[in-house]
């Protein structure tokens, strides 16, 4: 007797054991994310998760990094059709327009309603809204925005006899400075880019110029893309000059160029403001930041965003999509989004936040985290031209304008050849897409 | 069949259904929706597809890019498989000299093998990148000219053709030792006695015995140097600079995962299913009967 009823205890034990874990586990919604923050970025991203799950018991965000943004696209784009996606993706700019035609996902401006609430989104600095608004209602959730800036090695400058403070305002000085940095014997190559692909979009966008007909694809469906204009062939032409002088070295996609930088191999370096803490920590320099070179003669525009935001699934259960909007509040906090711009160079995405970071005096402590910003809200904002470029296959025209560059820079092609063998593909591309998607 | 398993008419077909089950589901499967998806073009997301018959075979040999790759495909092959074949038979015959810590050396030359292409891919983009790399300042030490793989074609493929190479010498090195420690020495000895010289006993006594080894090392370098150079090429120069280094492998992945176009990349991938087992056909058919396989 005495055995069996030791044996029924323990049964209950075990039993109400396992009932109080599936009573927890019931209790705690997770929720699936996947991003594309690698090297500086990654440690910030992680804790600010962390922070969330630690101070929200009731729910569970568990971010997975998945590869680049080209990689975390289409990797969600896989999981979607085989229905295994996570709860909520970082997609970079490029792929906004693939997204919103996708019919895989929920718009942002709908959950708050879905959910019973109201969400103030004029909070939000003015150009990122654009961006990612169709008809003036935002689509994904802003997080990660960051425009181009230049950034240059003031020391370098100080040992040309340049003053540090006056970096290139336009590309004739960029030629001056370069040649002077080479005379000087200083570096053998000055200037490189990150996001080469990305670099074209900012020039003709700082110089008011369409990338693609249909209002940069905002106004509906692109056709064509505007280029080889006489402007886009000057940009290239520029910059093939640049290289042919040894000024400009071609550096690779994405963050590639920045280890030349920071080891002073190069002088200067056109990059997002994304890389801003990570080159800062690195650089055993002083380094200073500025706008990007114009060409005086033209007219102006504005930087265009970069970086991502979120897309949130849809066919979600109920406790999940709560559990990502308390994310995404989370994320908007003022301290959350200061934490998140002072460890990574992102802007900060909220006025809220803005007005904390300039009371506390942070833009006066560390001017470089300022400097792609002023340039972004400077510029103006109510072009197309101004505002960005939306395209369903971005990501496939981007890898065309990247080839095209290369070929230029090494004069396999002309500038002009290169941008239209360039636009031959980006164009069939725009039909291909047109014609599946409408 | 029967007479192997009297009593057990169904036993070999269920031994062998594990294997077929399995190259059913990962291979012939696959393989089927690749011919069928070749046809169709699909949004991003899958949710619209239309049928387009033989379009994106149209666009693979209407477009410049298609023919360009399949040229460094051809080039880069080439380069891979006869540079490193020459280089390990050449290796392989010091290596069975008789010399002092022979075992060092043997070891010494194989362990590249023990690495995968993605490895050896940084290693050599490390070892060449144009601004901190450490093959880039000894070139320009000795010939004075700055190369940079980022940005020039040719130096990409060959430095990339190179690695490739480098990382096979292990493999086929290891196979010329054994092939060579089966040419009976008699033979040559006997070459020698006759008076013929070094070059020529290699050529006509011990070239000829292990032709058997050749054959076998041409037909696994020529997929490796078609299929499984694929993560070298992803660290090395992801296919360019502009386009210099998109083998068809690498164009089909780009083509499929980058560009999102799937559909093309099928189309691509039946292409290139036909092309590979024309040159293995032709390979099987026409060097394995060349080569000589009785003493």
């Amino acid at each position: 007797m005495d055995k069996e009823g030791t044996l029924k205890r323990a049964l209950l034990v075990i039993a109400s054991l396992v009932a109080l874990g599936v009573g927890l586990a019931q209790a705690k919604t997770t929720v699936e994310f996947w991003h594309a923050m690698s090297g500086s970025r990654l440690a910030v991203l992680e804790k600010i998760v962390s922070d969330f799950n630690a101070t929200h018991p009731d729910y569970e965000v568990r971010a997975v990094f998945t590869g680049t943004y080209e990689e975390t696209l289409t990797k969600f784009i896989a999981a979607y059709r085989a229905g295994t996606a996570p709860n909520f993706v970082q997609v970079y700019e490029v792929g906004t327009q693939t997204m919103i035609d996708s019919g895989a996902i929920v718009p942002v401006y709908q959950i708050p309603g879905m959910l019973g609430e109201t969400w103030d989104w004029a909070q939000y600095v003015r150009p990122i809204l654009l961006y990612y608004s169709v008809d003036g209602n935002l689509w994904s959730f802003p997080f990660n925005s960051s425009t181009s800036m230049l950034y240059y090695n003031k020391d370098h400058f100080r040992q040309a006899g340049l003053d540090p403070n006056k970096p290139p305002t336009t590309w004739d000085e960029m030629f001056a400075i370069g040649r002077a940095l080479i005379q000087a014997g200083v570096v053998t190559n000055v200037l490189s880019f990150g996001w080469p692909d990305w670099q074209f979009e900012q020039q003709l966008a700082i110089h008011n110029y369409l990338y693609a007909d249909s209002d940069n694809g905002r106004a509906g469906l692109a056709t064509a893309v505007t280029w080889p204009d006489p402007f886009s062939v000057k940009v290239f032409t520029t910059w093939t000059e640049l290289a042919r002088e040894g000024i400009f070295l071609y550096g690779g996609p994405e963050y590639n160029a920045n280890s030349a930088f920071t080891s002073g191999t190069i002088s200067m370096l056109f990059q997002s403001t994304s890389s801003l803490d990570g080159i800062l920590k690195t650089a055993k320099f002083e380094v200073g930041t500025s706008f990007l070179p114009r060409f005086p003669d033209e007219p102006r525009g504005n930087s265009v965003v970069g970086g991502g935001s979120l897309w949130v699934r849809k066919g979600q259960r109920p406790e999940e999509l709560r559990a990502v909007w308390e994310f995404f509040k989370y994320l908007s906090r003022p301290e959350v989004d200061i934490f998140w711009h002072k460890g990574t160079g992102y802007f900060p995405a909220t006025s809220g936040a803005m007005k904390q970071l300039m009371d506390e005096g942070w833009f006066a402590q560390s001017p470089n985290h300022l400097t792609a910003f002023l340039q972004i809200l400077s510029g103006r904002q109510d072009t197309a031209a101004s505002i960005g470029v939306r395209l369903g296959p971005f990501v496939e025209i981007r890898d065309y304008v990247r080839t095209a560059l290369e070929k230029a820079v090494a004069g396999t092609l002309s500038p002009e050849a290169a941008l239209a063998e360039a636009a031959t593909n980006a164009n069939r591309a725009l039909r291909e897409y047109r014609e599946l998607v409408q | 069949m029967e007479s192997k398993f009297p009593g057990y008419r169904l036993l070999p077909y269920l031994l062998i259904f594990p294997s077929v089950a399995v190259i059913a589901v990962f291979l012939v499967v696959p393989f089927a929706q690749a011919v069928q998806q070749s046809f169709y073009r699909t949004s991003p997301f899958g949710t619209t597809t239309r049928f387009v018959g033989w379009d994106n075979y149209v666009q693979i040999f209407s477009t410049p890019e298609y023919l360009r790759s399949l040229v460094t495909t051809v080039g880069f092959a080439g380069l891979v498989i006869v540079g490193g074949l020459v280089a390990s038979l050449g290796i392989a015959i010091l290596v069975t000299r008789r010399i002092r810590g022979l075992g060092f050396y043997q070891v010494a030359f194989i362990w590249t093998y023990a690495l995968s292409p993605a490895v050896a891919g940084i290693i050599w983009a490390l070892l060449f990148d144009p601004a901190v790399g450490l093959g880039t300042y000894v070139i320009q030490l000795i010939s004075g000219y700055r190369i940079n793989m980022m940005v020039q074609g040719t130096v990409a493929l060959l430095i990339a053709a190179t690695a490739a190479a480098w990382n096979m010498l292990g493999y086929n090195i290891c196979f010329f030792i054994a092939g060579l420690q089966n040419v009976p020495k008699e033979f040559e000895e006997a070459a020698r006695v006759d008076g013929a010289g070094v070059w020529r006993t290699f050529w006509r006594v011990t070239f000829p015995m292990i032709s058997p080894t050749t054959a076998f090392l041409l037909f696994v370098n020529m997929v490796y140097a078609f299929f499984q150079v694929f993560g070298l090429i992803d660290v090395m120069t992801q296919g360019g600079p502009g386009g210099a280094t998109e083998i068809l492998v690498y164009k089909l992945y780009r083509d499929a995962f980058i560009r999102l176009r799937g559909n093309f990349a099928s189309a691509q991938s039946v292409v290139l299913f036909l092309m590979v087992a024309a040159a293995a056909l032709f390979q099987l058919r026409v060097a394995t009967r060349k080569a000589v396989y009785s003493r």
